[in-house]
């Protein structure tokens, strides 16, 4: 998601020390991954999945749901995604109110409700646990409207969860330098804090916005924490999640797990369209690649955000 | 099956899990637009190179190695599609012949195309009836993977030169003995140089009863019931044996001839006699000293006797093997290495001068170990004199470095067990009818009793062979300390 330069964005330069709290705490994560497949003659066919992982007694265990195919053309998306979204939340938060996506976007969508809707589950079957979320809590988008965000939100402190969301990546500027990099030297584990986040409407971030340096590896990570938790919660949170998960150059390793496990390799690519060939008889095209075919070495292909 | 690269003579199909091919296996690669097919064999069997394998098996351990517990809810079944090509494998393959008119050649210069080209399994059955093995006097060798027998044809080890070789404890002898007994089924005379005594019980049963061979098999053992009168032995044979066996000098080897002649005219050819006269000789007394020593030498090998009633035995043994077909057994077990060497020289000797004088046709000549015994100038004469008169020789070695270089580029059929040691792979890849690749790749994997036949009898396309079990008493065990010890 596109974040947008939001104005009088303020990083605190004094860290917030955390100090590692080894209560056991669960730990859990959310992660989804969307790949194309491959084209046929009237859309594409995509596949999704998903995956939660949680760390309990020292032992990640993990469930994994998918690969889901779908076959995507202009004539049934908008039918596609109303399905799957009555089918998960029993609303229609999204489709009235934005125009049909576009087909190149559907991967993107459908593996968001896949992953808000897993985000949901473990909210309503977690309690007294931290809850990662991989991304922000920004909301007010076409995949994640304001309302489902809050659901979320809600139901996970309605089970004394706390939701920390990393980001791998972020555009937040503050003076012209992305926050995540011109760290203090300070020793870690330490948060920044941000102050004055606003977006444009109908762009909501729904948690505050820290800076967190989990060890010393050098790197850092947009971390948001749910607004409706308060201060010292939202620190014991983040020093829970210290205690209990380990680090690979920074960031959660539970987290890390559920990318990992949700993410498609070629290998199941190659293992969906022999399915899809086999059970379905659906032909893959291979169009040529305009790029390349006009020009040659030079033509490096479309590149899609 | 899809054909996926070819490079010389190597082709690589790609294979995938239920198609189930196994090394040694023959392919058909039928392209019906060239109305050709290649025939190919297995070599070797690899993975597939298929991509995200590796972070397919990586992200199966991330907990410390430890694979991470977990429940996939996969509704459309994708799961096994995914092992599926992940269980890929690339079958190497070397390709033996082109079917083009139901007819083999061994050409294989055109290429099958890759999207139409069909792929199966050939058959060893399809295959040896496709290359013509197939004969009036059938061996049948053994079983192969296919559950089908292969058969070859006597015939095709006539006027032949063979090697069994394998390491240790893998069946040779039991493969010998299974040519020997058939053999002397089609009524061929077989002399065996038995270096472990193995073979003396070929004619009875595992349980010690007489079999259908028993008449067939004669066991000679030097000294005891096999002895030769000095009368019956040809000059030649003799100074054979004081030159090469007991490395008489050239002076003394003269002075011998002159005396072995003198006795021969008189008549008076015997053992006594011999001593008699050498020590009598005028003449140098280094060159009588090595002639007695040379002379106590055969005295005390105990294989030379004076008594005629005694030394006929080679002679009955042979004239019945070549009316109604046998197998005598040389036990040289228990047998010095020179007295050993003295025994060999007199039968390559009397074989050849039985076959020159046309008493025998032809004598399959199995020799066990016989880098033990043959003489360096017996290599090359085996080969090719020997040969030519109708000794038609199989060596069984389990050191095929032993046996030289050009009795492998001349060997007809190779009948190879398992190695694992890469040097003696190598010594056998030289062999002329053999592709080192093949036998490398193939040859190490061999279970026990499983050999690979090349050449002539399988019209150069190697098969593996579980070789068939005789009902034939065990005799090569080898004596165990802890066997009987509680």
């Amino acid at each position: 998601m596109l974040e947008q330069q939001p104005s009088k964005l303020r990083l605190k330069r004094q860290p917030i020390a955390l100090k590692p709290n080894h209560q056991e705490t669960i730990i859990a994560a959310v992660d989804t991954s969307t790949i194309k497949i491959g084209e046929t003659s009237t859309g594409s066919i995509i596949a999704i999945r998903g995956a939660t992982t949680w760390k309990q007694n020292r032992k990640y265990r993990y469930t994994r749901l998918g690969p889901f195919i779908f076959h995507i053309t202009e004539e049934n998306k908008n039918e596609v995604y109303s399905t799957l979204e009555k089918a998960t939340f029993n609303t229609y938060y999204s489709s009235n109110r934005h125009a049909s996506p576009h087909l190149m976007q559907m991967p993107t969508r459908l593996a968001s409700l896949l992953e808000r809707w897993l985000q949901t589950m473990l909210a309503k079957t977690l309690s007294h646990g931290l809850i990662l979320f991989d991304g922000s809590l920004t909301s007010g988008t076409f995949d994640t409207p304001v309302q489902r965000m809050k659901e979320i939100l809600s139901l996970a402190r309605r089970n004394q969860n706390i939701v920390l969301a990393f980001s791998k990546m972020t555009s937040l500027r503050v003076n012209g330098y992305l926050i995540t990099e011109h760290l203090p030297k300070h020793e870690p584990p330490y948060l920044l804090e941000t102050t004055g986040l606003r977006f444009k409407p109908p762009i909501v971030v729904l948690g505050d916005v820290y800076v967190a340096r989990l060890n010393k590896a050098n790197y850092a990570f947009r971390l948001d924490i749910d607004r409706e938790t308060p201060f010292q919660h939202r620190m014991a949170a983040v020093e829970k999640l210290l205690g209990n998960d380990l680090y690979m150059q920074g960031y959660p390793e539970t987290l890390r797990l559920a990318h990992i496990l949700c993410t498609f390799t070629a290998n199941e690519v190659l293992a969906i369209k022999h399915f899809i060939t086999r059970k379905h008889g659906i032909q893959i095209i291979n169009r040529p690649d305009m790029h390349r075919l006009l020009f040659g070495p030079f033509g490096k292909g479309e590149i899609y955000s | 099956m899809k054909l996926y690269k070819k490079e010389g003579n190597i082709l690589q199909v790609l294979s995938f899990p239920n198609e189930n091919a196994e090394k040694g296996d023959y392919l058909l690669i039928e392209d019906p637009d060239a109305r050709k097919a290649l025939i190919a064999q297995v070599i070797d069997v690899q993975f597939a190179s298929i991509p995200g394998v590796l972070e397919e098996l990586l992200r199966t351990l991330p907990d410390g190695g430890v694979p991470i517990q977990g429940e996939d809810i996969d509704p459309l079944e994708i799961a096994p599609h995914i092992t599926y090509i992940q269980d890929a494998s690339l079958l190497v393959c070397k390709t033996r012949a082109t079917l083009e008119n139901e007819a083999l050649s061994p050409s294989n210069s055109w290429l099958p195309s890759r999207s139409q080209s069909t792929i199966k399994k050939l058959s060893v059955p399809m295959l040896l009836k496709l290359a013509n093995v197939e004969g009036t006097r059938p061996i049948i060798l053994g079983g192969t993977k296919d559950s089908s027998l292969l058969t070859i044809d006597a015939t095709a080890v006539d006027g032949t030169l063979n090697i069994i070789t394998g390491k240790k404890g893998c069946g040779k002898s039991y493969l010998s003995k299974l040519l020997m007994a058939s053999l002397i089924g089609y009524k061929a005379t077989v002399v065996l140089f038995d270096l472990n005594g193995e073979y003396t019980s070929i004619g009875m049963t595992h349980d010690g009863k007489r079999n259908m061979y028993y008449d067939k098999v004669h066991a000679l053992t030097p000294s005891q019931n096999f002895k030769v009168a000095l009368d019956q032995l040809h000059l030649n044979v003799v100074m054979g044996i004081l030159i090469h066996a007991l490395h008489l000098p050239g002076t003394s080897s003269r002075e011998f001839r002159r005396l072995w002649k003198h006795l021969k005219e008189k008549g008076r050819l015997t053992l006594q006699d011999l001593g008699e006269a050498i020590r009598n000789l005028n003449c140098n007394q280094h060159v009588r000293d090595a002639l007695s020593s040379r002379y106590h030498a055969l005295v005390n090998s105990g294989f030379f006797t004076d008594n005629l009633a005694e030394s006929t035995l080679l002679d009955e043994c042979l004239l019945k093997a070549k009316d109604h077909g046998g197998a005598i057994v040389i036990n040289l077990r228990n047998t010095s290495t020179i007295d050993r060497q003295i025994v060999v020289e007199y039968v390559l000797g009397k074989l050849v001068d039985s076959l020159q004088s046309w008493k025998l046709n032809a004598v399959f000549l199995f020799a066990e170990e016989a880098h033990l015994y043959l003489r360096e100038t017996y290599w090359d004469d085996i080969v090719t004199r020997m040969r030519h008169f109708g000794i038609f020789t199989t060596f069984i070695t389990n050191q095929p470095d032993t046996i030289r270089e050009s009795i492998y580029r001349q060997a007809d059929n190779i009948f190879l067990f398992n190695f694992t040691n890469e040097h003696d792979l190598d010594v056998v890849s030289r062999a002329s009818r053999v592709d080192a690749e093949t036998v490398r790749s193939i040859a190490r994997d061999l279970p026990p009793h499983h050999c690979l036949t090349l050449g002539k009898v399988v019209h150069d396309f190697p098969i593996v062979t579980r070789v068939r079990a005789l009902d034939i008493k065990t005799m090569g065990e080898t004596r165990l300390f802890f066997k009987n010890t509680k």
